[in-house]
């Protein structure tokens, strides 16, 4: 089967690059956009099966994304995760009204992380190899 | 220009002392001041609540208020409206008092001077407003302290979590395999990382304590599945020093009325402060029993066999920003913040914490909780006045998504509202707002048992489904409510009400527990 395609949205150079080393090893193909604009554009262009978006973009925010996402039918199913260092439950609760599936609040646990993305794409639990270190902060 | 008349509310009940002052004001210069009088406490509240009064006279023996307590009763009134009390020549400790309860000034009825009276209100004015301008500069600027450091800790965590990030993908050997030593030196950073990103959460942690919007849903909570996860969180952290951590807890322990999530927090700062003062080879204990000195209670203790605290330090180590200053300590320090949250956290749930301790003698940090017992909660609403054959009801709020789903936060912060709508559409005496009791997986569910008359449950049922249904509609939720009548019992006039309140403590945890499992999910 082939690898599941994730497309990731942040404005944060070493966010991206560390998500992607992350994702990248535990099977998944990644794409990447910096900014909002780039974000509806790379989704059109790769169709991924999940997007994980940030709220704080350029060129428009995460919330424009989802916005547009919606309004293309190709698109608009595919499940997007937002992850965001924003605080305040309004924007959890915007994020859910605009169709997201997950809201995760930065910083970001791995593991979480890797839970709701399977969770996301309906696969289950703990199939992939896990490749994580786990000494968690208290 | 024309000065404004001072308005002066003067609140006496005795005639001679009432003309004294009246003479008094009367050889003032006309329209300096406006002199209104009552005779009673209810009498003057009624007229504080009006407003336009510039400053308060009064005596604190009316027949319908004494003491201190109409000192209270004027402050509740208008709190913004100083006052200066009159007593009698005996009274002055009492007056001092009245003083520290928000009076200004007080005087000696029979001893005001000539001309001491005018002075006396003016000065009383101008030191509350100074007072005023204070506290409202202090308020102004712990606000800004809690902005600042909120604000600090979430820019600090955007890059700490990417140090984290990429020494996980180091030491998972993404990056290709490490040298033992190299494996070594990271994990030294992964700890510090740790370490910091532990004392970012307790900066915002405690401005969330001060601003007030720390979250706490008390609930019937087990004690020993809280001991649990503490232990088995940190137990790694103990092994890596080689400190034995282990728990004793009594058998058959009952649970306690307390917010689960805060009290595995409780128990993560005591043991992770245990384990961080022990040296090597020493021991960690967390036990729980009831209390001895308090069968309404539990306490639960950590034990250690750590280089202890001073005497002197056992009360100041619950101080905010406190550290222990002695250098020898191995262990690291953290912000000084620990036991100022673990204190909040206790003292909002019904507890108490306190220490005891010997230098080089280890410590046990000792936490009480109420147990949970819904006799107990219910008892404020079955006093002997309330009629025995009034009928019992308990209405139940569902609240719910129109999504289906919510996810936990938003039903932490959602749960959080409706209760406190519930508690303010309660008869105080009469109706009780139940904790959470008990998790059903489709919808937040909350009990209030309320002693009503035959059309009681249809009135309150309504009133609580009016006040709610704005709120949820904002948050896109959804509420209904509805009511059940409890089977009635009897209150038996030889029987005890302990045995009266045991039965239909009964009869309500029956009908609550149906209710739960009529909306559980059934899992295939």
């Amino acid at each position: 089967m082939p690898n599941k395609k994730i497309l990731i949205v942040d404005d944060d150079q070493d966010v991206l690059q560390g998500m992607h080393v992350r994702l990248k090893a535990n099977q998944y193909d990644i794409c990447l956009a910096v900014d909002a604009f780039s974000g509806v554009a790379e989704a059109r262009r790769s169709a991924p099966d999940l997007i994980l978006l940030d709220l704080g973009l350029p060129a428009g925010g995460g919330f424009m994304v989802m916005d547009r996402l919606k309004m293309i039918p190709s698109l608009a199913i595919i499940p997007v995760i937002v992850i965001s260092a924003r605080d305040g439950l309004g924007n959890q609760k915007r994020a859910f009204d605009a169709g997201a599936k997950a809201f995760l609040q930065k910083p970001v646990d791995d593991k979480q992380l890797l839970a709701v993305i399977r969770q996301a794409l309906g696969e289950p639990a703990a199939t992939k190899k896990p490749t994580l270190h786990d000494q968690g902060a208290v | 220009m024309k000065e404004k008349a001072l308005q002066v509310l003067l609140v006496e009940d005795n005639a001679g002392d009432v003309r004294l002052l009246r003479e008094m004001f009367s050889k003032e210069r006309p329209g300096s001041f406006e002199l209104s009088h009552c005779l009673r406490m209810g009498e003057a509240e009624r007229h504080l609540s009006k407003g336009g009064v510039d400053i308060v006279l009064l005596d604190m023996g009316l027949p319908d208020g004494h003491g201190l307590d109409t000192v209270r009763r004027a402050h509740a009134a208008a709190p913004g409206v100083p006052m200066i009390v009159l007593t009698g020549l005996d009274d002055e400790a009492l007056a001092a008092e009245a003083m520290k309860e928000g009076a200004q000034d007080y005087l000696i009825k029979g001893q005001i001077e000539n001309r001491a009276l005018p002075r006396a209100l003016r000065h009383a004015i101008e030191r509350h407003r100074m007072q005023t301008e204070t506290d409202l500069i202090r308020l102004q600027q712990i606000q800004f302290k809690d902005e600042f450091l909120s604000h600090v800790s979430h820019e600090l965590r955007s890059p700490l979590s990417a140090i984290r990030q990429f020494v996980t993908i180091l030491l998972d050997g993404l990056a290709g395999e490490l040298q033992p030593e190299q494996q070594e030196y990271m994990e030294i950073v992964l700890k510090n990382v740790n370490q910091l990103q532990s004392m970012i959460s307790d900066l915002l942690e405690v401005t969330r304590v001060q601003a007030g919007k720390l979250m706490i849903e008390p609930q019937c909570t087990s004690v020993a599945d809280a001991i649990a996860y503490a232990v088995d969180t940190l137990q790694g952290a103990a092994i890596a020093k080689g400190i034995t951590l282990s728990s004793d807890i009594a058998c058959r322990l009952p649970s306690v009325c307390a917010d689960p999530t805060r009290m595995r927090q409780i128990l993560i700062i005591l043991v992770d402060n245990a384990i961080k003062f022990t040296p090597a080879n020493g021991e960690v204990k967390v036990k729980a029993r009831v209390f001895d000195k308090d069968p309404s209670l539990v306490v639960l203790e950590v034990s250690d066999s750590g280089c202890g605290i001073s005497p002197e330090m056992t009360e100041r180590i619950f101080e905010r920003l406190f550290q222990a200053s002695d250098p020898s300590l191995e262990g690291r320090k953290g912000l000084g913040l620990g036991l100022y949250i673990c204190k909040d956290l206790v003292t909002r749930q019904g507890g108490r914490i306190w220490a005891r301790s010997a230098l080089e003698q280890g410590s046990v940090f000792s936490v009480t909780l109420p147990i949970f017992s819904l006799p107990n909660l219910i008892a404020v609403a079955f006093r002997k006045e309330v009629r025995a054959d009034r009928p019992v009801t308990l209405v139940v709020t569902e609240l719910g998504s129109k999504s289906g789903w919510v996810s936990n936060d938003v039903r932490a912060e959602q749960s959080h509202g409706v209760r406190e709508i519930l508690q303010r559409c309660l008869h105080s005496h009469l109706d009780v707002l139940l904790p959470k009791m008990g998790v059903s997986e489709a919808a937040e569910l909350f009990f209030i048992v309320a002693i009503t008359d035959s059309i009681g449950g249809e009135a309150i049922s309504k009133r609580i489904q009016e006040q709610l249904q704005e709120h949820v509609e904002r948050a896109g939720l959804t509420a209904s409510t509805s009511h059940l009548s409890l089977p009635r019992t009897q209150r038996d006039s030889n029987g005890s009400t302990e045995q009266y309140l045991d039965q239909v403590a009964t009869g309500i945890q029956d009908l609550i527990n149906a209710e739960i499992s009529s909306r559980m999910v059934i899992n295939a």
